[in-house]
């Protein structure tokens, strides 16, 4: 039985965006950037945005909703993503490991066609946006294992059609740059010079207990239901390197110490982690505030 | 400027007071998105009671109360709404997804409030599978009591109860939890859809922020960004009590005329048009938009006891002295006093030529007001 976590780290984007408004700060990086759509909503008011993850799904997805500005994806092209197409070879068995254990069969078998049907897609705006989409359906069925009675069986590809479609919406331009890179932390704090950089640090050995609807998709992307994300992270700042206390207390200390000039921090953690965060940013930072409006949503803001 | 009569320092009417006009803020954020009268009680009564079902705390229900009560007050001010250049519909529609991150900051700065209350209308509209705006919160990053808050959106949105059951059926695990779902499915058959509207709970205000008075005058201001007449009720107020200070009103008068001239520009609210800059207010065309406003202005203010001396007054002010007004057509001493002061002093306010008001007085104007009205402005300049 799978497991949807219950309580995550909430990131709310109009916070962030008022305390990134509070000082004065036009374009912003996060290089722990996941699902984008935070960065999408800073876009859409007006923020330069640079993100950057290790997972190549949720760069794909930065792609179709930060670095795009105009490319949709019309009725006729989401047909094409959502259904078997007469005359195309599918490999419908690349996710039969999942059957029976997560999903059923014909789950299953539209999964391998999804992840074929993706890929011959013609930009990778248009991929980013089928894989958001698509994304969400494959939440649906997850939930609804959880919650049987309670969701309605809904067709795969409506269901995916349903969610694609509605992608078009975040599909915005702000006239600025925004880029979004699959790479290492200090790689993605070094590509750009921003007036703010926002962590959303992941906690130690976080990798270990991803979220199911996380790390299942980048093995559905992947296209190896044996996928786990610990290979993703193995060489990484934060990844196996970090996995005790003082290593990854020295992690992040590197990580803030590489931002150094960039003129403000903006931490978000959470009250089980506030005490191990806070002393770095202290240690890195003059001025510290710490803005609290939530457990679950706390934000550390650091200027020099 | 007196707004309210004095109550000896008793802090039940000081909260009854805060407490009508928070919800005449909420009837204002309808009438702004062209919600039905009374959308934001049923909303606030029915998310209490979704909360309570989901055993949420009395604390927090009181706060979802709060939260349905201001739902929209964030669309005062909102660009897809606020007068002036009208936004292509996408561009509207996009705008019109930051409502519940202004009604949040709105609400973070009325202390009085619950302190819940302004992420409850921050995330009211966000949907379980992360569809929703502006923050595109998922799962169980959206706190229950705004899941509950937009069940009760939905529900009161649909037509007819039944269709209601079914769509939020369809969008268990998609727009709600199927937690949510199942609290909503729970309520439908313990009251067979029937939405029983509650008190609001004065009691869970705090003796903090700003009083009544006080939030009055910031409203008007934001009405007036909103309708593009900054401080427009300011200048207003100025030269309306100026006069009725040279007819001698008595102290009611004087503070239900002040009243008047926070409230009158709320009836612009939910127009396209704006009196100010589409008409002459000395003209007869536009006298049906101008009593049209003043009707709408009075009966948002009418259903509030704090605000009701206020709205008798902002009702009539599109009457004429000569009886040749709307919406009654009352004729020289049937119109308040209050009514005729606050018209001329609209009027004297948007005119660029002040002796252009001489020309009305005796038609559309009391001649008495008109010379106090320019005798006050006068000493005042």
């Amino acid at each position: 039985m799978i497991e949807l976590h219950e309580r995550s780290r909430r990131i709310s984007p109009s916070r962030i965006h008022e305390i990134l408004l509070e000082h004065d700060c036009k374009s912003v990086t996060d290089p722990f950037m996941g699902l984008p759509t935070h960065l999408n909503y800073l876009k859409g008011h007006g923020i330069s945005v640079h993100g950057g993850d290790l997972l190549e799904w949720f760069v794909r997805v930065g792609e179709g909703i930060v670095v795009n500005d105009l490319t949709i994806l019309r009725d006729s092209e989401v047909a094409e993503i959502v259904e078997m197409l007469p005359g195309r070879i599918y490999s419908i068995d690349m996710f039969k490991a999942w059957e029976g254990v997560f999903f059923s069969e014909e789950q299953c078998v539209y999964l391998g066609v999804w992840h074929d049907n993706v890929r011959n897609l013609r930009s990778d705006q248009q991929t980013g946006l089928a894989v958001l989409g698509l994304w969400r359906a494959f939440c649906y069925w997850l939930q609804k294992i959880q919650s049987p009675d309670d969701m309605q069986d809904i067709p795969p590809s409506e269901l995916a059609w349903s969610y694609i479609r509605q992608t078009e919406q975040w599909v915005i331009s702000n006239m600025r740059r925004n880029t979004i890179r699959q790479g290492d932390v200090l790689a993605t704090i070094a590509a750009q010079k921003t007036d703010a950089l926002f962590l959303a640090p992941p906690a130690r050995n976080s990798f270990r207990s991803s979220d199911s609807r996380i790390w299942m998709w980048e093995a559905w992307w992947q296209g190896n239901p044996y996928f786990t994300i610990e290979h993703a992270y193995r060489d990484s700042l934060l990844g196996a390197r970090a996995s005790d206390g003082p290593s990854y207390a020295r992690a992040i200390a590197t990580i803030l110490s590489s931002a150094e000039s960039i003129p403000l921090i903006v931490m978000q953690t959470t009250e089980q982690r506030i005490a191990d965060l806070e002393p770095l940013v202290r240690n890195a930072r003059a001025n510290v505030k710490v803005f609290a409006p939530h457990p679950y949503e706390m934000y550390l803001i650091a200027t020099h | 400027m007196t707004l309210f009569p004095d109550t000896g320092g008793d802090p039940r009417a000081a909260v009854a007071r805060s407490s009508d006009v928070l919800a005449w803020y909420g009837a204002l954020g309808d009438a702004v998105i062209g919600n039905p009268p009374g959308f934001a009680v049923r909303k606030a009564s029915l998310a209490y009671a979704f909360c309570e079902i989901a055993n949420l705390s009395e604390a927090e229900r009181k706060a979802a109360y709060f939260a349905g009560l201001l739902h929209a007050v964030g669309a005062i001010g909102n660009a897809a709404f606020r007068k002036g250049e009208r936004l292509p519909e996408r561009q509207a529609r996009m705008e019109s997804w930051d409502i519940p991150a202004q009604g949040a900051r709105f609400c973070e700065e009325l202390l009085a409030l619950p302190a819940e209350t302004a992420d409850m209308v921050r995330w009211q509209a966000e949907c379980w599978d992360g569809t929703g705006f502006p923050d595109q919160l998922r799962w169980h990053g959206i706190p229950i009591a705004a899941q509950m808050l937009g069940l009760a959106d939905t529900f009161l949105r649909q037509a007819d109860p039944e269709e209601a059951l079914g769509y939020i059926g369809m969008n268990s695990g998609r727009a709600f939890s199927p937690d949510a779902a199942r609290t909503f499915t729970m309520w439908f058959h313990m009251n067979a859809g029937e939405v029983a509207t509650l008190p609001i709970p004065s009691d869970a205000l705090r003796d903090e922020g700003p009083d009544a008075a006080e939030m009055l005058d910031d409203m008007a201001d934001r009405i007036d960004a909103h309708n593009g007449v900054d401080h427009r009720w300011r200048r207003v107020a100025d030269l309306a009590l100026g006069a009725a200070e040279q007819l001698n009103f008595d102290a009611a008068t004087l503070s239900s005329l002040a009243l008047a001239a926070h409230i009158f520009g709320a009836g612009e609210l939910a127009s396209a048009t704006v009196e100010d800059t589409d008409f002459d207010p000395l003209a007869r065309l536009g006298i049906d938009r101008r009593a049209a406003d003043a009707k709408l202005a009075a009966d948002l203010a009418d259903a509030f006891e704090a605000l009701r001396p206020g709205a008798s007054i902002v009702r009539s002010r599109a009457e004429w002295y000569d009886g040749t007004g709307k919406p009654a057509g009352l004729l020289h001493g049937q119109i308040p006093a209050g009514a005729s002061v606050l018209a001329a002093a609209i009027a004297y306010e948007r005119l660029a030529r002040s002796e252009r008001l001489d020309t009305a007085s005796g038609t559309q104007f009391d001649p008495n007001v008109v010379r106090a009205l320019m005798e006050s402005a006068a000493t005042r300049t």
